[in-house]
């Protein structure tokens, strides 16, 4: 029997260990929510604004600037290290710790889901997508908080989706550059630029696609509470004193939308976003080419060795 | 503080978020997937050992019970053997006696029925002399008095008592 090393889960330590990384989860946002109360400049009535500028560096091109959004995704990046550091703390293969379990549901879950749709040979990808999933996600939940959602600045989503077309033209090239560029004159040369522009169209409309869906959830989102806000004046402003000044109609009804439009609408972008990347990536290799040209190749070298 | 415009490209931003999805698909990698990967494989590894241990166990068992039936089966034979062996002996020994004691038995009997006989003789020896002695006095009562019918038959019964007496 190979020896299985257990944690003292009761110890001091575990448990301060612990306290630090639920610490390390939770810290960021209050850090973010900090700055941006800091930072925001007061205004009137609807504000529908992209994410705050903190900082401002000069940079050949554009200017570097280190907005809300930036902040925010590191915040989440943090956030997710600290859960995986707690997830996977007092980890053995006895499962001592209730949350071994969480942990290992959301890798195979992962796991599966990667293998389900990419195939075997993407398998090792399930950590990318399980990474898109969480910073998607708490990115877009981040504006539960009251933060400015990352993935409501389409330059957050572009990055995303540049990577992920990066990762589909290596992909692509793997049957060899000839048959790609080849590829874009079939099935006759007149298709050429339209086939050129469905390849640029595929991280542009994923980009677009999840900024959009957040950005306009936001944006009827402020767009609701104003107007809640201004209805609750118009009707119950005979109040006396403070008591007219409170919006009421806000309470609770903003509340319904944003489950719909944050948490409903942050999860589900997130997800297609996913499944997008693993359906583009895992759909770019060009398996008979790929293999015919890993044949030649093995040709040669045996032809070169012998 | 100024806002970014609700879109607005800057490559900065772009290349900033494409590193940061890097960075944390390699935090994800590291810090969740290869620990419980790990994790898992060495569960795996542990219960496969164990499974291999109980089969090993399981065959050691069913060879030492093998071999344990075996043994008995010997066993079995051997004091069989051994009982068939002293059974035999003893009927062998048994029998001998026997015979010896039959045989005492009839040395017995033999010397007996050759003292009886030689006691028969004797005993018949004594009474042929007894009666020469009775017939030598009877000779001598004769030849001392006259005899007549009565003193004869007294004679006789004289005699004959004495002979029983």
């Amino acid at each position: 029997m190979s020896e299985i090393k257990t944690p003292d889960v009761k110890s001091r330590r575990f448990r301060m260990t612990d306290y630090a990384l639920i610490a390390m989860m939770i810290l960021p946002f209050v850090v973010c929510i900090l700055l941006k109360v800091l930072f925001t400049p007061a205004h009137e009535g609807v504000h529908i604004a992209g994410a705050l500028i903190y900082l401002e560096i000069p940079a050949p091109v554009q200017p570097l600037i280190i907005s809300e959004s930036q902040v925010n995704s590191w915040g989440v990046i943090i956030s997710i290290l600290g859960l995986c550091l707690y997830l996977t703390h007092g980890l053995t293969a006895k499962a001592v710790c209730k949350r071994q379990l969480a942990a290992e549901w959301i890798v195979e879950k992962c796991q599966k889901l990667v293998d389900e749709n990419m195939g075997d040979y993407f398998s090792t990808w399930a950590a990318f997508v399980a990474a898109i999933l969480g910073l998607s996600a708490l990115s877009s939940l981040s504006c539960l908080v009251g933060l400015f959602a990352p993935t409501g600045d389409v330059n957050v989503t572009a990055g995303w989706a540049i990577l992920v077309f990066v990762l589909i033209m290596h992909y692509k090239f793997r049957g060899g550059f000839w048959n790609y560029f080849s590829g874009l004159f079939k099935p006759i040369p007149f298709f050429a630029p339209i086939n050129l522009i469905g390849e640029f169209s595929t991280p542009v409309s994923m980009a677009f696609r999840h900024y959009g869906n957040v950005l306009s959830g936001a944006v009827v989102s402020s767009l609701m509470a104003a107007a809640l806000g201004g209805l609750s004046r118009t009707l119950l402003g005979w109040l006396p004193g403070i008591l007219g000044d409170i919006p009421f109609l806000r309470i609770g009804i903003p509340a319904v939308l944003s489950i719909y439009f944050d948490v409903f609408s942050g999860c589900m972008q997130a997800f297609i976003f996913a499944m997008l990347t693993m359906m583009n990536v895992a759909g770019a290799v060009p398996w008979e080419e790929w293999n015919a040209r890993k044949e030649k190749k093995r040709l040669r070298r045996s032809a070169a060795a012998g | 503080m100024q806002n970014l415009s609700v879109i607005s490209i800057n490559i900065w931003d772009v290349l900033i978020s494409l590193c940061n999805l890097m960075l944390l698909t390699w935090v994800v990698k590291k810090f969740l997937f290869k620990r419980v990967q790990k994790v898992i494989a060495d569960r795996r590894a542990a219960i496969d050992a164990d499974y291999a241990q109980a089969k090993e166990a399981r065959e050691q068992a069913e060879e030492d019970r093998l071999n344990y039936a075996a043994a008995m089966a010997a066993v079995k034979q051997t004091s069989d053997q051994i009982i068939a062996e002293a059974s035999r002996t003893a009927e062998h020994r048994g029998n001998e006696i026997v015979a010896e004691a039959r045989d005492k038995a009839n040395d017995i009997r033999r010397q007996a029925e050759a003292d009886a006989l030689l006691e028969r003789k004797k005993a018949e020896d004594d009474m042929r002399r007894e009666i020469a002695d009775v017939s030598a006095q009877l000779t001598g009562k004769l030849l001392e008095r006259e005899i007549n019918e009565e003193d004869h038959r007294a004679l006789i019964d004289s005699f004959l008592q004495e002979i029983d007496s």
